[in-house]
């Protein structure tokens, strides 16, 4: 190996590194309701943003949206929002879980599959509650002027459910007003649907890319 | 002036932890969704192991294929039951490369949140439960690739949503199976209150002992 070749690879082991600490600060940010800063980790050529069953916001415009007007509770002017007044006790804890990440050959595009775990403390129908949230991330960065950005966030919800039930009780408590989304939901199909959602990466050993399909079948048509 | 050899020997290293904390967490992803032949391509060909809980140890290449397709997945392409589920983080990994770097070991936290039968592990009503253990894993490199050699995880408790480790450490863990048999018994079966301490595989850090 010449020292070119092993430039390569050390490129390639920090870009790994740099992607799993991008994630994780993302979620750190949104911990601390830093709205704009998540807006700063995204690509000014973003594809989308897609949550929950908010539906699909497109671009760099869509992120803004997304962050600032909905989930935020602060506008572009970093005031609070109007659409989310800030509630005391209202707590999120999203931990980014068992990145795997795929670089491209070039090395200028990743894809990304996490877990999140979420405790969060939010008054759904005026009333506080506890809850807990689990989801799959399949998230897509791009490398531009030496940095990762995210260039495609989407965050495919498993559950979301009381603190007091659980999940087999009751998968769904319910969701956030948001500003209208670009498209409607691409994928939204919580427990226990059994929806798979597909692996960005190749199977190790063998190679074989996830190529599943899942045909969601209304309950009323089984 | 490190050489230029000794420099790829460091780099490969890296790259080797970094491969095999990919495996393991793959290895979890392909268990929520009960992918069991992916997981067997995961292993090993040359005599693979694997023990979770009480369940025994199966051996070999075929013993991984019994145990992944004929016990958890209830026999082959079967379709998982509905509201089945199966989330199993695979936490706060310590891997530790041999130096000649073709074996290496890793231990690992299984924490997770299911709705599994638990009158056996096929039928009965689906419960809610939180899941907790401790792996100690081999692995090693075959063709160029980490694969896993030996899988063990150590159940520490099983328990009901309802209830917690406190009042039912263990719900529905049945012991070896009658028709799917174990190669060997089971090595080691001590959850919650047992006190038992998994063995660490790695050196203390900074004693070295």
């Amino acid at each position: 190996m010449n020292l070119v070749e092993l430039e390569a690879e050390v490129t390639r082991l920090e870009d790994i590194h740099e992607i799993e600490n991008l994630e994780r600060i993302y979620g750190y940010y949104f911990d601390t309701r830093r709205m704009k800063d998540i807006v700063d980790l995204f690509s000014e050529d973003t594809e989308s943003v897609e949550i929950e069953s908010h539906g699909q916001f497109l671009g760099k415009e869509g992120i803004r949206k997304m962050y600032l007007q909905g989930a935020g509770g602060e506008d572009p002017s970093g005031q609070p929002s109007k659409s989310r007044q800030r509630f005391p006790g209202v707590g999120t804890v999203i931990i980014q879980i068992g990145g795997v990440i795929t670089l491209a050959p070039d090395g200028k595009t990743a894809k990304g599959r996490w877990h999140t775990w979420l405790a969060e403390t939010f008054p759904f129908g005026g009333a506080m509650g506890q809850y807990w949230l689990h989801g799959y991330y399949e998230n897509e960065f791009v490398k531009e002027n030496g940095k990762w950005l995210f260039k495609k966030l989407f965050w495919n919800t498993t559950f979301y459910t009381r603190f007091e039930t659980g999940w087999r009780v009751q998968p769904i408590v319910g969701f956030l007003p948001m500003p209208n989304p670009d498209n409607r939901p691409t994928a939204f199909h919580p427990y226990p649907s059994g929806y798979h959602f597909p692996y960005s990466f190749p199977h190790p050993i063998t190679g074989e890319v996830d190529k599943s399909e899942y045909q969601y079948q209304h309950p009323m048509a089984m | 002036m490190v050489t230029l050899e000794e420099l790829q020997g460091r780099i490969q290293r890296l790259d080797d932890i970094k491969q095999i904390e990919q495996l393991q967490k793959i290895y979890g992803y392909y268990q929520d969704y009960g992918e069991w032949q992916k997981i067997v391509d995961l292993f090993a060909e040359n005599e693979p192991s694997v023990e979770e809980a009480d369940r025994g140890a199966y051996k070999g290449k075929e013993g991984i294929r019994r145990y992944y397709v004929d016990l958890m997945g209830n026999g082959p392409n079967k379709p998982q039951r509905p509201g089945w589920l199966s989330i199993l983080f695979q936490l706060q990994g310590v891997v530790s490369v041999d130096p000649d770097g073709k074996n290496a070991k890793g231990r690992w936290y299984g924490m997770g949140m299911e709705a599994k039968p638990t009158a056996s592990l096929h039928e009965g009503d689906l419960r809610q439960t939180w899941i907790n253990g401790v792996y100690e894993n081999e692995y090693v490199k075959e063709d160029g690739k980490w694969k896993i050699k030996k899988l063990h995880f150590n159940l520490t408790f099983r328990t009901p949503y309802e209830d917690g480790w406190l009042k039912v450490p263990v719900v529905g863990q049945n012991g070896p199976d009658p028709v799917v048999k174990p190669d060997a018994p089971s090595t080691s079966y001590a959850p919650y209150p047992s006190g038992y301490r998994v063995p660490v595989h790695f050196k203390h850090p900074v004693t070295g002992k």
